[in-house]
């Protein structure tokens, strides 16, 4: 298993740390932008829905690359490496990474450039480039890249079924927290339309366009003892993470 | 923050150096131009902030017809509102409102990652994304909740929303006492993010 798949009621973290900022360095907002400057050139893009001219956009990004991307490297981790690095921290290994590993860069350039900027801070950035590719990237976050594909197929679970988490094989990426595998839960909402996923997770089952349903956990059912008393936990849960729950197949 | 691992001091600087010259090589390249790491956070910094998400918890405060239909079908109650374009967008494409009560608090999570609806609320603050917090929001979130100052009674039920699939939920804290005759914008000032994530209530003008 992996721990960044069960994260959901491991104990003995401590206290949380509050801090209100989203980026506590400044560095931080660059990476972000650059991850959501991919997300907003990724040539999938060309059969979102709202089917952006990818090809004509002007960038020499030629690659795929989405959230699953971004969560996959996460997930890839060592886990206590997941624990020492700060949240960009871990953005900022996970795409310098995908850049290198792609060919867009060179370690031994990047290096070399991050060893100009760390000796002068102030060195400023390249200027230019096409302005098309930024209007790409806007648009991407004004239009966005819904998971909502084609019309509902007949939902296999109704409102107020009693269904039960598939402990599905462990795979290199998962939409399914890992604590409510094995637990049993009801129906409270089928969401209307069928929902696709990035990229195929393999045996872990979602990919496909497929219902999603909300399921409501009672807290015994998930922690036993350790439950506190009425603090509901609801799952946003894919078909194929469902099964019927076995005391209703009796 | 946690300080169980080692780290070299100049653990910044040398992230700050690498994201430079990450960003330099690919404007160099023609991946990205010199402005759009630019343009992408002024996205979040004009446009995209949680005001929007204010303005839409004052307007459910003030007309019960339109809190209904912004808990029954989020995006087209959003959109009647006059916020910026792109409340659909990134992150908002399945925006889910959830709607406190007396006898019901809702919290919002995401133990896989960091889901967040960002044209509601903008970016996530550190504490979302901090593992510390998506562990133990799960299992114990009123002692989390304590713990930011929210002592919840034992009677209202609490309802945690792990953010798994494609809804990107976000909460509608119920309205403070003395703010009668508030207008609208007067209410919107008094939302902040963290009761529209559920760590927290909007508190009373007059406390």
């Amino acid at each position: 298993m992996k721990l960044q798949h069960h994260l959901g009621g491991l104990e003995n973290l401590g206290p949380v740390a509050y801090e209100p900022r989203v980026f506590v360095e400044d560095w931080e907002q660059r990476i972000f932008g650059i991850h959501v400057a991919m997300m907003g050139l990724s040539t999938h893009l060309g059969d979102a829905v709202p089917q952006y001219p990818i090809e004509d956009v002007p960038s020499a990004f030629s690659s795929v690359w989405t959230w699953a991307d971004l969560r996959k490297g996460a997930e890839a981790m060592h886990p206590f490496a997941y624990f020492q690095y700060r949240y960009y921290e871990k953005w900022l290994g996970g795409i310098g990474g995908f850049f290198v590993s792609q060919g867009y860069i060179t370690e031994e350039e990047l290096e070399a450039k991050a060893a100009e900027y760390l000796h002068d801070p102030g060195l400023e950035l390249p200027e230019g480039g096409d302005e098309r590719i930024d209007d790409q990237v806007i648009r991407y976050l004004r239009e966005g890249d819904t998971p909502r594909q084609g019309p509902a197929q007949s939902p296999a679970f109704a409102i107020g079924d009693r269904v039960t988490v598939k402990d599905v094989p462990p795979t290199d990426h998962t939409r399914l927290p890992g604590n409510l595998r094995g637990r049993t839960g009801t129906v409270e909402r089928v969401f209307e339309g069928d929902y696709g996923y990035f990229c195929s997770t393999g045996p872990d089952g979602i990919g496909e366009p497929m219902p999603v349903y909300a399921v409501r956990f009672e807290p015994t059912d998930l922690w036993g003892e350790l439950a506190e008393p009425g603090a509901v936990l609801y799952g946003e849960l894919y078909q194929a993470y469902l099964t019927h729950a076995m005391e209703e197949q009796q | 923050m946690t300080v169980q691992f080692g780290y070299p001091e100049d653990r910044e600087a040398r992230s700050a150096a690498r994201v430079r010259a990450l960003e330099a090589l690919l404007i160099e390249k023609g991946v990205i131009t010199g402005a759009t790491v630019d343009k992408v956070l002024g996205h979040f910094e004009t446009d995209m902030t949680p005001l929007n998400g204010a303005k839409i918890v004052a307007r459910a405060w003030t007309d019960p017809e339109f809190a209904e239909r912004l808990v029954k079908d989020t995006p087209a109650a959003v959109a009647e509102l006059d916020l910026p374009i792109g409340m659909d967008g990134a992150e908002g494409e399945h925006l889910q409102a959830v709607a406190n009560t007396p006898g019901v608090h809702n919290l919002v999570i995401c133990t896989l990652c960091s889901c967040f609806p960002w044209p509601v609320l903008g970016l996530p603050p550190y504490w979302y994304k901090d593992p510390t917090f998506r562990a133990r929001a799960a299992r114990e979130p009123r002692v989390v909740l304590k713990e930011t100052g929210l002592d919840l009674d034992p009677s209202v039920e609490l309802r945690v929303w792990d953010s798994s699939g494609h809804s990107r939920w976000f909460v509608i804290p119920q309205r403070p006492a003395g703010t009668d005759g508030m207008t609208e914008q007067e209410l919107a000032a008094l939302v902040t993010t963290e009761s529209m994530i559920g760590i927290a209530e909007v508190p009373s003008p007059a406390a």
